[in-house]
């Protein structure tokens, strides 16, 4: 499975918090949980670029997870 | 049977045997074990699948990982060096890791694991080990390096298992616990402890808010992490110098709500896992429970299958939880 380029919108919607998607990832929850509140607080695109290389990585780096794999195709279909 | 409860004499054959155990048990009885492939920490309350919850200084309870793990390294962290502990986690693996309580190691990686390189890049799941309660402030908690023979009183050790071939791990929690319908809490600093709350964006004194609102303290706080919802514990409040204490820190920039009640703690469990959790008990490496779901939902003689395991005094599961029961499941690809 490969995971979906950064440029796309959906990561971006993510983090800015402007789509919710029900996740099963216990690491990307947790880890957006803080991400989302970060980009609320402090919204500029060098923060948001922070945050989507964060999430994208820890996502790059659990694709042979099952939950992770189930997330990416909830996100991106 | 991958986890459950032996003798030392078991134990030790097991290990003499060269099989890759994660270890809980009283100092004394983890002090009888011989070197080898394994890595513990002090604590003499369990859940097994037999009898329940119990508690015994004599007993260990075994996680026999051999089945699933091609091979291990052992690693001793301090304070510092724990922040290390996710972008070296083993590629197709997971990092298991104990701590003991109040120790510097247990306090940096509260505080700061959310902010480590690379949180959650690698699953990272544990436990903070403890005493017995009637030992509190008597003894310390202790992690054990089967390897060494060595016990440490302020350093984590992380257990970096790789998997075999066509695994893979997973860590997960149960949290029965819910945001209930009341004021919005945010907190002005990081830390264990608070006198200040932000009370739906009001600064008011958090003892007196407590006190004022009769909030019962069993009940933990609870921020919603994106979908997972992760406790923070009352360890206790101190009217007069209007000081809130926690066993796990808050953050600022968290929105945390008073819990919910749960009348029946093995009820609503059997009802969650009914319910919510699509589980294979073939799948489950290791689990373990808190203490204070121990002591408060009173689950001594009680189960939780198909969940067993030691009964601590923190749960890991990428960072530290309260009241929360955390697992591993190894799958196969």
């Amino acid at each position: 499975m490969d995971i979906p380029s950064k440029s796309k919108k959906q990561w971006s919607d993510i983090v800015t918090g402007k789509k919710t998607y029900q996740l099963k990832f216990l690491a990307a929850k947790i880890l957006l949980g803080r991400l989302v509140h970060s980009v609320h607080d402090n919204p500029t695109q060098e923060n948001i670029n922070s945050c989507i290389d964060q999430v994208y990585n820890l996502y790059a780096k659990n694709l042979g997870s099952p939950s992770a794999q189930e997330d990416l195709n909830t996100i991106f279909g | 049977m991958r986890q459950d409860i032996k003798s030392t004499e078991e134990t030790a054959k097991l290990i003499e045997a060269g099989n890759i155990l994660l270890l809980a048990g009283d100092e004394g009885a983890l002090r009888k074990l011989p070197k080898g492939k394994w890595i513990g920490g002090t604590i003499p309350y369990f859940i097994s699948n037999a009898q329940g919850g119990q508690v015994s200084r004599e007993k260990v309870f075994v996680t026999d990982i051999t089945g699933v793990v091609k091979s291990i390294e052992i690693i001793q962290r301090d304070a510092n060096s724990l922040a290390k502990v996710y972008s070296e986690g083993p590629e197709n693996g997971f990092s298991f890791v104990v701590i003991p309580a109040l120790s510097k190691a247990h306090l940096a990686f509260a505080l700061n694991a959310p902010n480590y390189k690379d949180f959650g890049v690698r699953p990272l799941i544990g436990w903070i080990s403890g005493v017995h309660l009637d030992d509190l402030g008597k003894v310390t908690p202790k992690v054990f390096n089967g390897l060494t023979g060595e016990a440490l009183e302020q350093e984590a050790l992380v257990l970096q298992a790789s998997l075999l071939e066509g695994k893979v791990a997973e860590v997960g929690i149960v949290n029965l616990f819910e945001q209930g319908g009341g004021d919005i809490l945010t907190f002005p600093a990081d830390g264990f402890s608070s006198k200040e709350v932000m009370v739906n964006g009001e600064k008011k004194n958090f003892a007196a808010y407590i006190v004022k609102n009769r909030l019962d303290t069993k009940l933990p706080l609870v921020a919603d992490y994106y979908g997972a919802l992760v406790n923070i514990s009352f360890q206790g409040i101190d009217e007069a110098e209007g000081d809130v204490k926690f066993y796990a820190p808050v953050f600022t920039g968290i929105r945390y709500k008073h819990a919910k009640p749960v009348a029946d703690y093995a009820a609503a469990f059997k009802a969650c896992l009914d319910n919510q959790c699509n589980l294979s008990e073939d799948r489950i490496v290791f689990s373990c429970n808190c203490i204070l779901n121990y002591l408060y939902s009173e689950l001594e003689g009680k189960k939780t299958t198909p969940f067993v395991g030691p009964i601590t005094f923190g749960e890991i599961a990428y960072q530290l939880l309260n009241q929360t029961l955390v697992y591993l499941e190894v799958h196969d690809m």
